[in-house]
């Protein structure tokens, strides 16, 4: 499958958990936007841990300057932004082999998803502490 | 200063109307505190968990205290409302709004109707479809993931209407999910891989995940910990009903 496809495809699909989640329709091509770019990074990266790190990171901190910039809160855009990183395929091969009885494949398999899932939390994190901090020195002059 | 009552009921609907929306929950701490502050209440002690929320206010230091408990029983994900609430907020906070006002708008945001059902369904089932391409799917998989995403999304909603736990609600729909793609399987060869988990990914939502970090981070140790929990478990009994539905069919896909 060629990568534009996929990123486009991407972007379809956080555009349509946007309007499921009922976001509010201005932010909505924006969200879909930092989700095709975050895909393409995770792309570009290798599909591995460290893919998932810089992704994350980057649709944290884009989705914290977008909140900024349209003055809402920034759970509107990484909310549906961050669906499409969900390692669901590393998920579903896992089980998989648990039901095929091939526990090895199912360990290795399940260790690199949870890598992925730690990933995503560590981008996730370090993006929202960056602007936690940013916005306490705002806070005195507002 | 206005009546105490109606501050308190502005307040509790606002953080109330945030937690159901699926806010992360020092988010709506921050709602109740700010709103005070527009409303000139002094001191204001709040605690919210996913699950409910206390509130203890008084208008100044050593006046009698007002304390109020929210059970917070469904939760769901409404960005909209999320977003139209922390704009009240906002212009209390800014002095703009009396307490009578904000209850007034807080309470028409609570009536608005919800998105129509059949339109979520759609949206649901589409944005399966294209993760399933995201995921590497073919023309064919398409329409097994957007199949696969009107069931799903059918089911999920009806389950909650008619009381079943969320965590079982997903075993189930997890089960169906794998049994019709396996099905179709049958029908026409198709790659489950990409079909299978590009439907489920919407209901694996981000949303849990990420707000139960962004709790943690803050300090709150007890809503982090219940977010995750609800995360993972979420997660495992999807797995399971697909697990189910995968082994009953043995070594046939």
């Amino acid at each position: 499958m060629h990568w534009s496809i996929q990123i486009l495809s991407c972007a379809a699909a956080a555009f349509f958990c946007a309007l499921l989640l009922n976001q509010p329709k201005k932010t909505m091509p924006l969200s879909s936007l930092i989700a095709g770019l975050g895909y393409g990074i995770f792309l570009l990266l290798g599909q591995s841990a460290l893919g998932y790190f810089f992704a994350t990171l980057f649709i944290g901190i884009a989705c914290e300057v977008c909140a900024r910039l349209t003055k809402k809160i920034s759970t509107l855009f990484i909310t549906s932004a961050l669906i499409p990183l969900v390692p669901g395929v590393g998920l579903y091969r896992t089980m998989r082999y648990l039901v095929e009885g091939e526990y090895t494949m199912a360990a290795s398999c399940g260790a690199e998803t949870l890598m992925g899932i730690c990933a995503i939390a560590l981008g996730v994190t370090i993006s929202s502490i960056l602007f936690a901090n940013f916005r306490r020195k705002e806070k005195p002059a507002a | 200063m206005a009546d105490m009552n109606v501050m308190l009921d502005a307040v509790c609907l606002a953080a109330r109307l945030m937690l159901e929306s699926g806010s992360e929950t020092y988010r709506a701490e921050e709602t109740v505190e700010h709103m005070c502050k527009g409303f000139g209440i002094q001191k204001a002690d709040v605690l919210a968990l996913p699950t409910g929320l206390i509130l203890t206010l008084s208008e100044k230091e050593g006046d009698a205290a007002h304390t109020r408990l929210i059970r917070v029983r469904s939760r769901n994900t409404n960005l909209s409302r999320m977003d139209a609430c922390n704009a009240v907020s906002r212009q209390v906070a800014r002095g703009q709004l009396t307490p009578e006002e904000a209850l007034k708008k807080l309470q028409d945001i609570q009536h608005t109707p919800l998105p129509r059902f059949l339109w979520q369904v759609l949206f649901g089932a589409l944005s399966a479809a294209f993760f399933c391409i995201m995921l590497g799917g073919m023309a064919e998989d398409f329409i097994v993931a957007l199949l696969c995403g009107l069931l799903i999304h059918l089911v999920m909603p009806l389950l909650g209407r008619w009381h079943v736990p969320g965590m079982l609600g997903g075993l189930f729909t997890g089960f169906l999910t794998a049994q019709l793609a396996l099905i179709c399987n049958t029908l026409y060869p198709i790659h489950l891989e990409p079909a299978i988990s590009g439907a489920v990914l919407p209901l694996l939502s981000g949303l849990a995940t990420t707000n139960a970090i962004r709790d943690t981070i803050k300090g709150d140790l007890v809503s982090g910990s219940a977010r995750i929990s609800e995360a993972v478990l979420t997660a495992v009994f999807l797995a399971a009903g697909i697990c189910i539905a995968l082994s009953m069919w043995g070594g046939k896909y």
